[in-house]
């Protein structure tokens, strides 16, 4: 055959075989030979048929198609080695990384297909997480920013707070006195530093401009508790703190920025601070916060070196000495007590015990956080329900689509897909999910936290600290990828355990559903009532505490009471303040609109700075070794009483004489009165001066909410600014209350002129009605029962949502047998009732495990109720009833769709 | 591989690809050898249908990659000295050959039933 091969055969073929080198290598080795070979054969029988050009056009032809089989030999080539490699694997081959790497991009790639296939289900479910995975983590990133994060002080966790207690003497919380400071100062080993100060507010001129403003006075060792130093110039020393010691002050990074327009040359400034000239010897650097942002610069605080045991109120603050732990030493301080006589010769151990005295050391974040721990952990927990009920729907959402998927699934199966396979088919699509709603919670998350930070409540202590940041990411991510595990593990289970092949039977014909297949959605959707009814618990008694809250009787009448606060500066002669704050209050009394006026020195429910100490009763003398009676006391005007709206039960009200303050006279409260008094106060005679004369009480009053709002009423003195030489009040501020016809702000101008031309240095500042104030106090509460009862509500609604799923699901599912039924004679009302029984099962199940719950877990809010028993009855049996209602409304609806299915339409349809 | 799993596989390659058909067809009487096959179908179809070299063996590729066809061990074609391969049909092959004779019957019936044909 060769040998006759003419030349134009044996080019074409030399042609043919040097295109072919363009066909995959696999292809070349089995088909080749016989391809040319055949070639030839149809050359020639060509040639014999039609001649040269018959041969020439076959060669031609040939090559065409040569050249346009290539590709497709490549792609076949290709889609071998994959199911080649499939196979592999089938049989338990193992993989390079670099294949299961492949793989797993594969999974999600198909994954990210599948979700994008269907954008009603994968919004729905992203929405859906996204709420859950954006409350948990806005709330989180409170958590985070307040209890977790340390304070922004080097090893912050070995500073502690020093706080003294007395509870026999009705004084929980002393903190410390300069006597006590003494003590740990002479004796104490476990404290590196040791120093103590206090946040006011003083007068500050810089230039023209007088304003009020925040200062924190601390003792020079504060610099080595803290362990910061300025960035420009120094710290104080012992000198700057000594009682006749030059004013001086440090300002804060901010303060110098704003103020001061980053001046240079500040150092050696001066300024005015309650009348008295100071020089700038120092400016902090950005970043520091002491006790918070709000102080706008530090000042020396003088604490008497030989300072009385008995003037607590003052914060002090201890760095542990290097290795030194906690217990070691609470354990030295609480030794130490017995050395108070050291201190003060009075203070015997017999005195400690009667006042069952102790001394405890906090780490100072724990001590400013105390108050608000526990509302924060149950806001948390509350949120982390949310989630798990929205992870329970879109589980619910991933049930029913693996459910339409089981032909696909079995086939997969069938054709050597194993277990794994399958089950990373289905947890990369509910993680590509997890890692979407998260992203988009992220998003919720951060809006979250912008309004938290704006509208929480303002005693939030480091309020301003919180912000997202790397431990609040990798917490989203956390339950992100956790949330995506969890609802995609569910519909796993389900379908990996159980038999293939009866999955592949024609499932669509023939009865409805086995009561396996709902079980699992039952249960899901069970468990969602309950969580949602633990939520209506909880924020049913947290509705009720703030009711409560809101229904206190305070003793006095906060409607229509401006108040503001008027501040002359330290060492202000005290007869001149008292005239001058009189004088005041006179002539806003004669402004129209205005009903009473008066003049105090703090207000009730908001007790800053509020006096108290020990009296003596000419009736009933102190016996050797026994406690004095202690008391809280105001300073007020006359009038205060009328014009805050304090009762007053027997004696006189105030008048012009007793301001003068000659003779000293007082006036009690009922608890006061009862008390110390047995109930019969009027006439009788005490002092609050250790010597001096004695002051008469000359008026009961009815018991007022003077201390905090939740706070227990205690016995209670009001005196006049002036009284005698007991010398109680330093006047250097004062607020006036101003009761007013209309709305009291109106009055607010008036005022403000009143002042400036009594004496235009002396500065008004916070002016607020009474009624802010008193629902500040009560911010806190209501803040928390705003949040829970906002979870309570989305809870309710993704609960309601899931029935509401369910049921439709269950009816469309049922819509032949359906059909059957009112074929048969069903009426609307039965194939109704027919549905909802289906929802009964499920919702009872959820109310039980939903109460079960509810029980167990409201004692964990005990901290933050206020008159309301964690297992309060009419909150248990209310917020069931709630749920209920919803729910029935939920299942009423596809119940409904159920009664218009058309029997022929049923019938027919498949 | 089950039964189901087959007939799923099955089912999934219906309508063939021409070539795959004319090639199937043509073992269905017996097996032969790449050039005849060719041959058959040239006639069969009357010329209409030419399998070129390249596309016949791709062709054949395919089908032995599915399992359609398989080759017999090479043996001497009588009429020359050249070793050919010959390739039959798999029971596999030959199910699927009359899955898709079926398709195509049921396809004449319908046109052949509607209005445009006239009633048959």
């Amino acid at each position: 055959m060769s040998a006759s091969t003419p030349l134009t055969a044996r080019v074409m073929l030399a042609a043919y075989r040097a295109l072919a080198r363009l066909l995959p290598g696999t292809f070349r080795e089995m088909y080749l030979a016989v391809t040319l070979d055949d070639l030839r054969t149809l050359l020639e029988v060509e040639y014999g048929r039609r001649g040269r050009w018959g041969r020439a056009l076959t060669g031609m032809r040939s090559l065409f198609d040569l050249a346009v089989r290539i590709p497709k030999e490549h792609w076949n080539e290709r889609r071998n080695r994959r199911d080649r490699d499939h196979t592999l694997e089938v049989r338990g081959m193992r993989m390079g990384g670099w294949e299961r790497m492949s793989n797993l991009m594969k999974d999600f790639r198909l994954a990210a297909r599948g979700l994008a296939r269907r954008p009603g289900f994968t919004a729905i479910a992203a929405v859906t997480l996204a709420l859950g995975v954006g409350a948990t983590v806005a709330i989180f990133t409170v958590v985070n920013s307040v209890l977790i994060q340390p304070l922004p002080y080097p090893e912050s966790e070995r500073i502690v707070n020093v706080n003294h207690h007395a509870p026999g003497l009705d004084l929980p919380d002393l903190q410390a006195s300069p006597g006590t400071m003494r003590l740990y100062r002479e004796s104490a080993t476990v404290f590196a530093a040791l120093g103590a100060f206090d946040d006011l507010e003083r007068n500050l001129r810089v230039g023209d401009q007088l304003d009020r403003v925040e200062v924190v006075e601390l003792t020079p060792s504060m610099f080595s508790v803290l362990r910061v130093q300025p960035r420009l110039g120094r710290a104080f020393t012992d000198d700057d703190a000594a009682e006749e010691a030059t004013s001086v002050a440090i300002l804060t990074d901010a303060t110098w920025r704003g103020r001061f327009g980053s001046d240079p040359a500040i150092l050696g400034r001066t300024v005015e601070l309650d009348g008295v000239t100071t020089d700038i010897i120092g400016v902090m650097p950005a970043g520091f916060a002491f006790p918070d942002p709000g102080p706008v610069m530090l000042a020396p605080l003088y604490v008497d070196p030989e300072g009385a045991f008995g003037e607590f109120g003052m914060a002090a603050l201890a760095r542990l000495g290097p290795d030194v732990t906690l217990e070691a030493a609470r354990q030295q301080v609480t030794d130490l007590q017995g050395r108070m006589t050291d201190v003060d010769p009075g203070i015997t151990a017999g005195f400690l015990e009667q006042a069952g005295w102790s001394v405890s050391l906090t780490p100072m974040r724990d001590a400013l956080v105390k108050d608000v721990r526990a509302t924060l952990w149950i806001v948390l927990a509350t949120v982390g329900f949310v989630l798990l009920i929205a992870c329970a729907n879109v589980a619910n959402l991933f049930l029913v689509r693996a459910e339409s998927r089981q032909k696909e699934i079995a086939i997969r199966a069938a054709l050597g897909a194993g277990r794994r396979r399958l089950a990373a088919s289905f947890l990369s699509e509910s993680l590509l999910l997890g890692v979407l709603g998260g992203a988009l919670g992220l998003l919720f998350a951060y809006i979250g936290v912008q309004a938290l930070v704006a509208y929480g409540p303002s005693d939030l202590p480091r309020l301003y600290d919180v912000a997202i940041d790397g431990t609040v990411l990798a917490f989203a991510a956390v339950i992100s990828v956790v949330a995506g595990l969890l609802f995609g593990s569910i519909p796993m289970m389900r379908y990996l355990g159980g038999a293939f092949a009866a999955l592949l039977r024609d499932g669509a014909r023939g009865s409805t559903e086995g009561r396996e297949r709902h079980r699992a959605r039952n249960v899901l959707v069970a468990s969602q009532l309950a969580l949602a009814l633990v939520l209506l618990v909880g924020s049913g008694l947290m509705l009720k505490s703030f009711a409560r809250l809101r229904a206190l009787d305070l003793g006095f009448e906060p409607e229509g009471v401006l108040t503001m606060t008027l501040s002359l500066g330290e060492g202000v002669d005290r007869a001149d303040a008292a005239q001058f704050y009189q004088g005041v209050v006179d002539e806003v009394r004669g402004l129209p609109g205005v009903t009473a006026a008066a003049a105090t020195n703090s207000l009730p429910v908001r007790p800053t700075g509020m006096n108290g100490g020990s009296f003596r009763l000419e009736a009933r003398p102190t016996e050797e070794g026994e406690l004095p009676p202690i008391a809280m006391f105001r300073a007020m005007s006359k009038g205060y009483l009328e014009t805050i709206g304090i009762p007053l039960l027997e004696g006189r009200p105030m008048t012009t004489s007793d301001q003068s303050g000659e003779t000293p006279v007082v006036w009690v409260n009922e608890t006061f009165a009862r008390a110390y008094l047995d109930g019969d106060a009027l006439g009788e005679r005490l002092s609050f001066a250790d010597d001096g004369d004695w002051g008469e009480i000359v008026g009961v009053v009815g018991d007022a909410r003077e201390m905090e709002l939740m706070d227990d009423i205690r016995p209670f003195a009001y005196l006049p600014m002036l009284v005698g030489e007991w010398e109680r009040f330093t006047l250097s501020q004062m607020v006036i209350v101003v009761r007013t016809a209309g709305d009291p702000l109106t009055v607010l101008p008036a005022v403000r002129r009143i002042v400036r031309e009594a004496d235009s240095t002396v500065p008004l500042s916070n002016a607020r009605t009474m009624e802010v104030i008193v629902s500040e106090a009560m911010a806190s509460t209501s803040f928390t029962m705003t949040l829970l009862g906002i979870a309570a509500m989305v809870a309710l609604l993704l609960g309601a949502i899931g029935l509401f799923g369910v049921i439709s699901y269950v009816v469309s599912q049922r819509t032949r047998e359906i059909g059957v039924r009112v074929a048969l004679g069903a009426r609307g009302e039965d194939v109704q009732r027919m549905i909802v029984r289906q929802s009964v099962g499920v919702l009872i199940g959820g109310v039980v495990l939903g109460l079960a719950g509810a029980f167990g877990l409201t004692r964990l809010m005990g901290a933050i109720l206020y008159e309301v028993s964690a297992t309060d009855p009419w909150t248990f049996a209310g917020a069931p009833v709630l749920l209920v209602l919803v729910s029935l409304l939920a299942s009423w609806l596809p119940a409904r769709r159920a009664t218009k299915v058309d029997p022929v339409e049923a019938l027919r349809a498949e | 591989m089950g039964d189901e799993q087959s007939m799923a596989e099955t089912a999934s390659l219906l309508p063939l690809k021409p070539a795959w058909f004319h090639i199937l067809l043509a073992l269905a009487d017996g097996a032969q050898h790449g050039y005849a096959i060719r041959s058959l179908v040239e006639e069969r179809t009357e010329g209409r249908v030419k399998l070129w070299p390249a596309t016949l063996y791709g062709s054949i590729r395919e089908l032995s990659e599915e399992d359609l066809i398989e080759a017999l061990e090479e043996a001497e074609d009588p009429d020359d000295d050249a070793r050919r391969r010959y390739y039959r049909l798999t029971p596999r092959g030959s199910e699927l050959l009359r899955a898709e004779a079926d398709r195509l019957q049921a396809l004449v019936d319908a046109a052949r039933s509607s209005r445009a044909l006239g009633r048959a």
